[in-house]
């Protein structure tokens, strides 16, 4: 390279970059002056690198600016650099301040950025591009030049172009504009000079696409890095920014080279940065799919209009802060970035995809495990401590703060359970992503959470073992542990601290009765008060006769530790009418009850009430128990179930109502002496036996439906979910079982039957009234007895119409018996097997055809 | 409340048999050296009340016109446990001497003391649901004062539910009183009319079951009253062992007695076991159908009745007590069925009820299952036709009136007498016509 060759050189650097020159003494060999300064800059560059991948505060670094290629900036005035950190602070984050679309004077100074685009990005005012500076020197011409100079020519530009500026022959393209964030991402295009030997040509066209791709991983690694794009992006950047790094020491091994060696062509250039040119195409790539994505994402969230949620939550977020509307602004762009697991997908698809070729291979394995690093610190604390520090939202796992354990009270849909954690179903890195495992990971931490809540977890044994990158093959291991391990521990405090067995029986003793003393003489003490119409009903005087009933001493209840949870409720709906809404709305499937639950607490009433008035309740059909259940244990009985159990309890009541009054007909009927005589007439007599024999099928039958209800259905159903309990291995499952057990109980006791209902319905109202229209008759009947002892015909018509009206009761209650012993039949054979039991029970009992061939 | 001599012998061990059942001490305190029994249901209080130390003193009257019984439970192991203001002894000492008339004239007499204390003790009651009166009928102390304090009861407590477990007299051998068939007739008039539960036992019946059971040649009335004393805490189970059903006495009886005056009640009890009656050997494999099955064989009934072609059950209940799987008590009721083991009345429901409760967790016991039986049969009715043909036979020779005569119910004529023949005659033909579709045509 010859003297002059220098000089020029010298000379054409200071028109593409005014900065170089600026500050810098002219001296002759500046070449050289500048390798090594270059060189010196690139140690300290290495340094802040070092530290930044890291993962160190990234503001706190800003003012340090990292120029590799810009010297000059590292002599810029303690002054200005804090300034610098001030600018940052203001956080707008927006180059439009640099924006040069008038041709303008090449002025020859440096300014910096009043705002970086992220803590380790660009911080000085890019240079003006070169076809907006006006009346710069044209450079020599090509044409006029040898090929050796040519040669010496474009190899310094070459120099300058790949480590981001402008040459005096390869100079960006027109279309370029460096303020434009996409222009920038996909890399500047060049335009060569004329003139230039073909040989040359296609060489410099090979390097100059390493430049392009450079500039873009370039500017890729600063906006990625804004803090908005999350951690993994930071990671992924901070990884990138290695391979820059190799390539900026290799940049400068180049230009040592070229000064030094007579012997470096651009065809060694060429050869020599061919790996590198390999590894940067591969960035590139990578830059550009995941650009790609981002504006495809944009282009959705247009369609969609304003993003309503995300920016409900970020105002939420900001809690009225004044910046709110500036976040809103970003909130829409930060819905529009690849961000977390995306990246990691990403990057894992590609590996598979280029999974032949062993450099790009290990260049994404090394990107994949450094971009998963934070990603799987965040992982690990979900899995292993059930916290969720995800300050950028790309974390697997979504939490919605606003879904408080407080409304579990009320929240029928499980919402607590369901709702606040849920899995980002589109991002999921493919190492986690098939659904058992990712399920996995989201229940695990759901887990630990609510044993965190209830303030359990251990915290003092660290994270051991735990793989710190995605690649790792102990990952799904890592993860079933955790799982394992969650499960285990929620169980234990479900079953163990919080005794869920204990509470499940109590709930039985409570909703299914199965030691009803107290309940009868609950029933005993409240009767005057449950017969009244539901609307007159006081709940407070129903919840201190029943705390009386509870704490009785020697009633079983008395010792039962969750006695004061019990409270008394009064529900507006009959049970039949309840339930037949929910049959008629969701067909055979109970599953959706709960949505019926809302529905009729909230809009139904209206339509209710004015039914209600027609067919007004009394207090025993509309009475129901509430049960509180405090916290964790709230997850396996939650609303949901707590209402099945009222359903059920419900029934039971009714039945255990009619017994009651079958009950006390029969005892007024044995001890009033108008019953119990004999009476003179024989009519009536034979009326009375038939009263009483009615009355003993009503009540055998009842009997029949409730200790078919109870044990055959209730207890034989209880003792597999108790036994289940023990051998449950994960939570899910525990609430699984428990939500089972009690639909099939709904269903068994025929309370999802649409027809069987209506037929129950209808045989227990007939007992009902039967019972309260023999009990009336008690008082009348002795002055019949002896109007018919006077056989007087008056008397006589009495009885006729007596038997009329017994010969009505009979005929209702036969029929519909055999209503529901058809439909019985039918529903054994086709879906509930455990209705031939009770229907051979009623068979046994009723029907006295079959009976006689005994 | 017991009645007179037997019924104080057999309430004694019923008390005792339930004081093991709830684990308590003769002295009424809970014990101690049992194993605690975690979350076990039982309630004591159907029976017992607690006194302020503590103790579970028995809702029981202890009542007799002769001191002997008595004296001798206040002078077994279990003296501590009763309330003495429970307990009246006749003071002269005299007893009725086996006639009715006395031990009704006695209760005349003594109403207002023994009224006072079934007060007392139903003001104790928390839900007082009803009385069970241990009594046999053929004597004159429980026949007589029996039948005072049901016309009484029924009058006092109309709404409450009145069990009686009397005693007949046994059929077969010639009985030991004379005036047996007079005294039987006039308790049956009143049971019949007063009583909504009797369950009738039969000390005939219960010696050939506890020289089955226990193989021995003649068994005591020790032993006898061991097994009554079993069938009454099997029965009331239920009641102190809450289930999901039959917890009170009126859903226990109301099914079992479908018209008022069929209230005779059989009972058998299946298997006597060395822990309830010493030295009986356990060889039966209990099984629910097993012990449902055996419950139907008229030789373990605890009355011997006369079956007739027609007779048949009006009602069942079945009380199994212990492990029993609701499948195979339904597995047994169709294989009942099937077999035709048990034949109904034709007229109205044919109520095989089960209950299933929980067996003593203070009892060991070496049977899986037990099971009592109460049922309503018309087979009953024999008994009664026995008894009203004794009575005739006597009373056509007039025989052994005089000292019924001595009583003023009786000073004027004998129309009670005629009145109550009446009663039982109507008894037995109700339960005949039940044998019969016609019962309500």
């Amino acid at each position: 390279m010859t003297s002059q060759a220098k000089d020029n050189g010298t000379q054409r650097r200071s028109v593409p970059s005014r900065e170089i020159l600026s500050q810098t003494d002219r001296v002759v060999n500046a070449i050289s002056q500048h390798h090594h300064r270059s060189r010196s800059v690139k140690t300290t560059a290495l340094d802040q690198q070092i530290r930044a991948s890291e993962g160190e505060k990234m503001v706190s670094r800003a003012s340090s600016s990292r120029q590799r290629e810009r010297s000059p900036l590292r002599r810029q005035p303690e002054k200005q650099q804090g300034e610098n950190v001030r600018a940052v602070s203001t956080e707008s984050s927006s180059m439009t301040s640099v924006i040069h679309q008038q041709p303008m004077m090449l002025s020859t100074e440096v300014t910096l950025l009043s705002t970086a685009l992220s803590p380790l990005a660009l911080r000085v005012n890019p240079p003006p591009l070169s076809y907006q500076v006006q009346g710069s020197k044209k450079p020599t011409s090509l044409d006029r030049m040898g090929a050796d100079v040519q040669h010496a020519v474009i190899m310094e530009d070459l120099l300058y172009v790949l480590v981001g500026s402008e040459g005096q022959y390869i100079r960006f393209h027109e279309r370029y504009n460096p303020s434009v964030e996409a222009d920038r991402l996909s890399g500047p295009e060049f335009r060569l000079a004329k003139g230039l030997d073909p040989s040359l040509r296609d060489l410099t066209k090979n390097l100059l696409k390493l430049a392009t791709h450079r500039s873009s991983v370039e500017a890729f690694i600063e906006i990625q890095s804004k803090t908005e794009y999350g951690v993994v992006n930071h990671a992924l950047c901070a990884a990138i920014r290695h391979i820059m790094k190799e390539y900026l020491a290799l940049m400068s091994d180049m230009e040592y080279k070229m000064l030094t060696s007579a012997s470096f062509t651009l065809n060694t250039f060429h050869i020599e940065t061919m790996d590198m040119a390999r590894k940067l195409a591969e960035l590139n790539y990578i830059v550009q799919q995941i650009s790609r994505k981002e504006e495809s994402i944009a282009e959705y969230t247009d369609e969609l209009g304003t993003d309503f949620d995300k920016i409900m939550e970020t105002l939420k977020a900001n809690d009225g802060n004044l910046n709110a509307l500036n976040n809103i602004g970003i909130s829409k762009t930060t819905s529009m970035i690849t961000k977390g697991g995306d990246v990691i997908k990403l990057l894992t698809d590609r590996l598979y995809s280029v999974s032949g070729d062993p450099a790009a291979r290990e260049l994404l394995t090394y990107l994949v495990r450094e971009a998963s690093r934070p990603y799987m610190k965040m992982l690990n604390m979900w899995l292993h401590r059930g916290i969720i520090a995800d300050p950028f939202n790309e974390f697997l796992i979504k939490e919605q703060k606003s879904i408080r354990r407080e409304r579990l009270d009320e929240d029928y849909t499980d919402e607590y359970w369901d709702k606040r954690y849920t899995l980002r179903k589109d991002d999921l890195p493919p190492q986690i992503g098939d659904g058992r495992t990712c399920d996995k990971i989201l229940l695990a931490g759901k887990f630990l959470n609510v044993v965190r809540e209830c303030g359990g977890v251990d915290v003092s044994n660290e994270i051991k073992d735990a793989p710190e990158t995605i690649d790792d093959p102990r990952l799904l291991s890592n993860i079933n542990a955790a799982y394992a391990h969650a499960n285990e521990y929620l169980l234990s405090l479900l079953i163990n601290t919080h005794k869920l067995s204990e509470r499940l029986t109590s709930l039985k003793h409570y909703f299914f009765l199965d030691q009803a003393d107290f309940f009868t003489n609950f029933m005993d003490v409240a009767s005057h008060e449950l017969r009244k119409p539901a609307k007159n009903v006081s709940t407070s005087k129903l919840q201190s006769l029943l705390d009386l009933a509870l704490r009785q001493p020697g009633s079983i209840t008395a010792t039962d530790p969750f006695k004061e949870d019990i409270s008394v409720q009064l529900n507006e709906v009959g049970l039949t009418e309840w339930l037949m809404r929910i049959v008629s709305v969701s067909g055979l499937d109970p599953r959706d009850i709960a949505a019926m639950q809302l529905s009729t607490t909230t809009p139904v009433t209206d339509k209710s009430s004015e039914r209600d008035d027609k067919k007004a309740i009394t207090g025993i059909q509309a009475l129901q128990f509430d049960f509180r259940i405090p916290f964790p244990l709230s997850l396996v009985i939650s609303r949901k179930t707590i209402l099945r159990y009222q359903l059920l309890f419900r029934h039971l009541v009714a039945l255990k109502h009619i017994e009651q009054l079958l009950g006390v007909a029969w005892l007024d009927q044995a001890k009033t002496a108008g019953w119990a005589r004999r009476s003179k007439s024989v009519h009536l007599q034979k009326w009375k036996s038939k009263v009483w024999n009615l009355r003993a099928k009503m009540l055998v039958f009842i009997q029949q439906v409730l200790y078919f209800s109870t044990t055959e259905v209730v207890e034989p159903n209880w003792s597999s979910l108790m036994a289940g309990i023990s051998d449950v291995n994960t939570v899910d499952a525990l609430m699984q079982n428990h939500v089972d057990f009690l639909d099939t109980c709904l269903k068994e006791c025929m309370l999802t039957n649409s027809k069987l209902l209506r037929v129950m319905a209808k045989l227990m109202s007939a007992c009902k009234l039967f019972a309260t229209y023999t009990t009336q008759l008690s008082k009348t009947l002795p002055g019949i007895d002896s109007e018919t002892a006077d056989a007087d015909s008056g008397a006589v018509d009495k009885v006729t119409k007596l038997e009329s009206i017994l010969l009505q009761y009979e005929q209702n209650f036969d029929h519909h018996l055999k209503i529901l012993m058809d439909a019985l039949n039918y529903y054994a054979a086709t879906e509930t097997v455990v209705l031939l039991s009770l229907c051979a029970r009623l068979e046994v009992c009723m029907i006295s055809e079959t009976r006689n061939g005994l | 409340m017991c009645i007179g001599q037997c019924g104080n012998q057999i309430g004694s061990k019923f008390w005792e048999q339930l004081c093991l059942e709830h684990g308590l001490s003769p002295d009424g305190n809970l014990r101690t050296d049992l194993p605690t029994v975690g979350g076990t249901a039982d309630r004591k209080d159907v029976f017992f009340y607690q006194s302020d130390d503590t103790r579970y003193i028995p809702r029981a009257l202890l009542i007799d016109l002769e001191p002997r019984v008595v004296n001798g439970i206040l002078n077994g192991p279990y003296a501590k446990m009763y309330n003495p203001e429970n307990i009246y002894v006749g003071s002269d000492g005299s007893g009725a001497g086996n006639i009715w008339a006395s031990g009704y004239r006695a209760g005349e007499t003594l109403a207002d003391e023994l009224m006072d204390m079934l007060d007392r003790e139903a003001d104790g009651s928390d839900s007082l649901e009803g009385f069970m009166l241990l009594h046999s009928i053929a004597g004159g102390t429980g026949s007589g004062l029996g039948s005072y304090l049901l016309e009484r009861l029924s009058d006092r407590f109309p709404k409450k539910v009145v069990q009686t477990y009397s005693v007949f007299p046994a059929s077969q051998q010639v009985s030991e009183v004379v005036v047996q068939p007079y005294n039987s007739l006039l308790s049956l008039k009143r049971l019949t009319q007063f009583a909504d539960a009797v369950t009738v036992l039969d000390n005939a019946a219960l010696s050939r079951l506890a020289a089955d059971s226990l193989r021995v040649q003649s068994p005591t009335f020790d032993q006898t009253n061991q097994l009554v004393a079993t069938v009454m805490s099997a029965s009331t189970t239920t009641l102190r062992y809450p289930g999901y059903m039959h917890n009170d006495l009126v859903s226990l009886l109301a099914s079992l007695v479908p018209t008022p005056r069929c209230h005779y009640l059989m009972t058998s009890y299946t298997p006597f076991t060395p822990d309830l009656v010493d030295q009986a050997k356990s060889v039966r494999k209990t099984t629910v159908l097993d012990v449902m099955r055996r419950l139907l064989q008229p030789k373990n009934r605890m009355v011997s009745t006369q079956q007739s072609a027609n007779s048949c059950f009006i009602s069942i209940l079945n009380i199994i007590q212990g492990e029993a799987d609701p499948t195979d008590v339904h597995k047994s009721l169709l294989r009942i069925r099937e077999r035709g083991l048990a034949s109904f009345i034709p007229w109205g429901p044919a109520s095989i009820q089960v209950a299933l409760t929980k067996k003593s967790p203070y009892l060991q016991s070496s049977n899986r299952v037990s099971g009592l039986m109460l049922a309503n049969h018309t087979s009953i009715a024999s008994l009664f036709k026995r008894i009203l043909d004794q009575y005739d036979r006597l009373r056509k020779r007039n025989a052994f009136l005089e000292p019924y005569k001595k009583h003023p119910m009786f000073a004027d004529g004998l129309e009670e007498f005629d009145d109550a023949r009446e009663v039982v005659e109507d008894l037995i033909n109700e339960y005949r016509l039940a044998e019969t579709a016609e019962y309500l045509a």
